[in-house]
């Protein structure tokens, strides 16, 4: 990222192979909609360039990534405020919430999809943590720097978070 | 350890996020404490699953898209446009639905500020005119009037006449204007002048100073045609209380013939405002000889 701002735009390019991956994942699971991502993703690159010079080469590179992709988000959802989130989980978890075999890999298959619908029921804010950390794999120290906090709330939030969504996993699956 | 530290544990034990020292520390009470092994379990059961969620993966349009936006951009920040076909690869890379979008919301912005800036220009402006308006209409009225008393006493009829006919734009006459009025209505020579001037007060008539003038006037009127005239306005003004003028008016015997089967018919007219119909008629014959019990019985009935 340092060579893209000194100038070589075309290392940019690199990075995205290496990246975009992840952020379209952690775009997915705060937006909930597949497309939706795919245009924000592009949208967080985009200002990775235009924005370049505001990276100061501390810390790593992906922590400077979220910190682009929350401010993306935040702005994409200002202006949907009024539209549907999280359409695709709901039609996904419909398809699989249809059968109703007793089947092994089914009954894990609904685990899933339950799991999936409480975690898009889950607030904003503990969702964000849980998806840094168990999706994107960023040590607490690294999404206190994302979030702009400490590594002592991030922890208490995570820990917050996991109950949150069992209890809400709970009460989805009974 | 006790379990409620080790609970707290847990998480950062399956995460990961535990310092190395402590790792065995949680180990060795899980060894020894089922609850907090079912509770490790319960953790692992949906941390575990969480990772099972699928992700779609980004479509292929993704790559192409990013590539496009980098040479746009590189485009954009790099040399001008040297050739047509830049400047057509860059219009593309602009117009993408995204930046078209921006492009149209930032232009939405610009008309909401000009919008606005002319609603707020505007609206004090139009009150001021408005104002401005009013005042001037206001004075233009008062000129009226000062015209209309000054050219009253011209000795000029056609002047007088002028002078009447200022009050038809006047919604509302000044005292001293109605009592002009009413003393051109009774004092003029000239039979145009007085037969103008009740036209124009009678358009005045919802004033009772008005009014009143015009049945006083009644008894000191003698041209037949101001006669007539003024029992027709009295009928068309329906008031009862120049029955009683009108009737006097009967009894002079210089009364002109016309006028007074006229006036005959104003007071059936007036009666008949109140009195039943076919009652009104009977009445009359003996209304021309008048007594005054007769009189007051016309006017209550």
């Amino acid at each position: 990222m340092l060579r893209v701002k000194a100038g070589d735009v075309d290392r940019m390019g690199l990075l995205f192979e290496r990246y975009h991956r992840k952020l379209f994942g952690f775009l997915y699971h705060m937006l909930g909609q597949a497309e939706a991502s795919e245009d924000l993703v592009q949208t967080v690159f985009y200002r990775m360039l235009k924005y370049r010079h505001t990276y100061t080469g501390e810390g790593e590179f992906r922590t400077w990534m979220y910190h682009l992709a929350r401010n993306v988000l935040a702005d994409h959802v200002k202006k949907n405020r009024h539209s549907v989130r999280h359409t695709d989980v709901a039609e996904w978890s419909e398809k699989i919430g249809g059968g109703a075999g007793a089947d092994e890999k089914l009954q894990r298959e609904q685990e899933v999809a339950t799991l999936h619908r409480a975690l898009a029921h889950l607030s904003e804010d503990y969702r964000e943590v849980l998806v840094l950390s168990r999706f994107q794999e960023l040590k607490y120290e690294e999404i206190a720097r994302v979030l702009n906090t400490t590594e002592g709330a991030v922890k208490v939030r995570v820990h917050r978070a996991m109950n949150e969504l069992k209890t809400i996993y709970l009460r989805i699956e009974n | 350890m006790n379990c409620e530290h080790a609970k707290e544990q847990l998480l950062d034990y399956l995460n990961h996020e535990l310092p190395e020292a402590e790792r065995p520390l949680v180990a060795a009470h899980l060894e020894e404490c089922t609850e907090c092994r079912e509770e490790l379990l319960a953790l692992q059961r949906v941390w575990g699953t969480m990772s099972a969620i699928p992700v779609p993966e980004p479509s292929e349009n993704v790559r192409p898209a990013f590539y496009a936006m980098l040479s746009a951009y590189k485009e954009e920040t790099q040399a001008k446009p040297s050739s047509w076909a830049a400047v057509w690869q860059w219009l593309q890379a602009v117009f993408t639905p995204q930046q078209a979008l921006r492009l149209a919301y930032s232009l939405a912005l610009v008309g909401v500020g000009v919008a606005v800036g002319f609603w707020l220009n505007k609206q004090p402006a139009q009150t001021a005119d408005n104002q401005q308006l009013a005042t001037l209409t206001k004075q233009v009225a008062d000129m009226r009037q000062v015209m209309l008393l000054s050219l009253i006493d011209n000795p000029s009829a056609t002047e007088r006449l002028r002078a009447v006919s200022y009050t038809k734009e006047l919604n509302n006459a000044n005292p001293r204007v109605v009592e002009a009025l009413l003393s051109t209505l009774n004092h003029d020579e000239n039979v145009n002048v007085r037969l103008a001037t009740l036209e124009a007060l009678a358009q005045l008539a919802h004033e009772p100073a008005v009014r009143q003038g015009l049945v006083q006037s009644l008894a000191k009127q003698e041209s037949p045609l101001v006669q007539s005239a003024l029992a027709d306005v009295m009928v068309q003004l329906q008031e009862k209380r120049s029955v009683k003028p009108l009737r006097r008016l009967l009894n002079d015997p210089a009364l002109n013939e016309a006028v007074r089967g006229k006036i005959k018919e104003s007071i059936q007219s007036l009666s008949n405002g109140q009195a039943a119909p076919s009652t009104s008629n009977k009445p009359y014959d003996e209304t021309f000889h008048p007594t005054p019990s007769d009189g007051a019985a016309g006017t209550a009935v």
